[in-house]
């Protein structure tokens, strides 16, 4: 699954953008709210987790701990990155989001890193990752798992196996 | 969107869900075949039900968008709707395809030797597919003393050892661990609602196909 994949799912988040009646908010999916939005239809209201004190709070958390914090939207990458590119008008101190949530970002990838490797190096079998958004797992996750299978395989072609398996290399 | 659109109570014609899916729930459906289709390494189960009632949905939205006065703004905001869902069924059955080249001789084998009342991993149009690829595609360029047998041994297999991520929607209990090295030992693990794992496909290959978790 590609970037673009995961951003078609982020987009069918609900967000509000006003006004269908003037003044009157309304919830719709993200992707229709941005095409409004391109046709300078409405304006789009943030998500209430898009905000630099909240945000500041949940990127210290996920820097003091080694393990993956709870994010404030699984799609808290794709969500800052289309708001951001669309509707900045609309989002206060956007900058400073920008460079918050890429910090959070930068900080899981660099967690998911290391767990990776030691994932790999212990041989591990299975590995629980409850905190980790679509978009982490799948920047990440495809190499992963393709390092995980060809040592699998390398690891049991040095056993002669019972069923002679053709190598898919 | 879809509320505006008078399709509640659609029933799945001819297919194993007596269930009354919601067009929301349909489509929900077809993301999650879709991306279970993505991420296994074998063709699961084929879902001609949800393709066949997405198909008859697409139509009745276009009738209606016809129907409809040219009005702009909600004429283009439907056929956006319709775009995203084509896009998502498109993805899926081309997914399918491949999958279908690429394990060929191994699929029609498995179809062939199905148990009655085992689903089909192939809708009828696929299994011709694979027939005609087998014959028009394969042999075709094959050297004529090349029998099917071979086939079976020479293209790879699906490699059910692969590992995936998945998300668990039914909690289950039990779940066996195979170790990877000889120096450990199996054990088991609970997989929680809503909780994210990754593990060996071949495992939890029967949870997939039972919809207990969804593979991302």
């Amino acid at each position: 699954m590609d970037a673009a994949e995961v951003e078609f799912l982020a987009e069918k988040e609900l967000g509000d953008l006003g006004p269908f009646n003037p003044g009157l908010p309304v919830e719709v999916p993200l992707w229709l709210a941005i095409n409004l939005k391109q046709r300078q239809k409405c304006r789009l209201l943030p998500p209430e987790w898009m905000d630099v004190e909240k945000l500041e709070k949940v990127r210290d958390h996920e820097r003091k701990k080694d393990t993956f914090t709870p994010m404030p939207s699984p799609y808290y990458m794709e969500l800052t990155k289309l708001l951001l590119n669309h509707a900045s008008d609309n989002i206060p101190k956007a900058d400073e989001i920008r460079t918050l949530v890429k910090d959070m970002w930068d900080t899981r990838i660099a967690k998911l890193r290391v767990s990776a490797d030691s994932f790999v190096r212990q041989q591990e079998a299975h590995a629980e990752l409850d905190n980790l958004t679509l978009m982490e797992i799948n920047t990440s996750g495809a190499f992963l798992t393709q390092a995980l299978n060809h040592m699998y395989k390398l690891r049991t072609n040095l056993q002669p196996s019972e069923s002679a398996q053709s190598q898919d290399f | 969107m879809t509320e505006e659109l008078d399709l509640m109570g659609q029933d799945s014609d001819g297919g194993s869900e007596e269930v009354v899916l919601t067009p929301a729930e349909l489509i929900e459906r077809l993301e999650q075949a879709w991306m279970n289709e993505k991420f296994a390494p074998e063709l699961l189960e084929s879902k001609s039900e949800i393709v066949e009632c997405v198909m008859e949905q697409l139509e009745h939205m276009e009738e209606n968008l016809r129907r409809v006065k040219k009005e702009d703004l909600k004429v283009s905001i439907h056929r956006m709707e319709m775009e995203r869902i084509r896009y998502v069924l498109s993805s899926y059955l081309r997914c399918r395809l491949t999958k279908i080249e690429k394990f060929f001789p191994h699929i029609l084998e498995k179809e062939k030797t199905r148990p009655e009342g085992e689903p089909a991993s192939l809708s009828p149009e696929e299994f011709a597919f694979a027939k005609d690829y087998l014959k028009n595609v394969a042999l075709k360029h094959m050297p004529p003393n090349l029998q099917k047998v071979d086939l079976l041994r020479s293209v790879p297999k699906p490699d059910l050892d692969s590992y995936v991520f998945l998300r668990v929607r039914e909690r289950q209990e039990n779940i066996l661990v195979e170790p990877e090295t000889d120096e450990q030992r199996d054990y088991v693990i609970d997989l929680e609602e809503g909780s994210q794992h990754l593990i060996r496909y071949k495992t939890i290959a029967p949870l997939v196909a039972s919809g207990a978790v969804q593979l991302i």
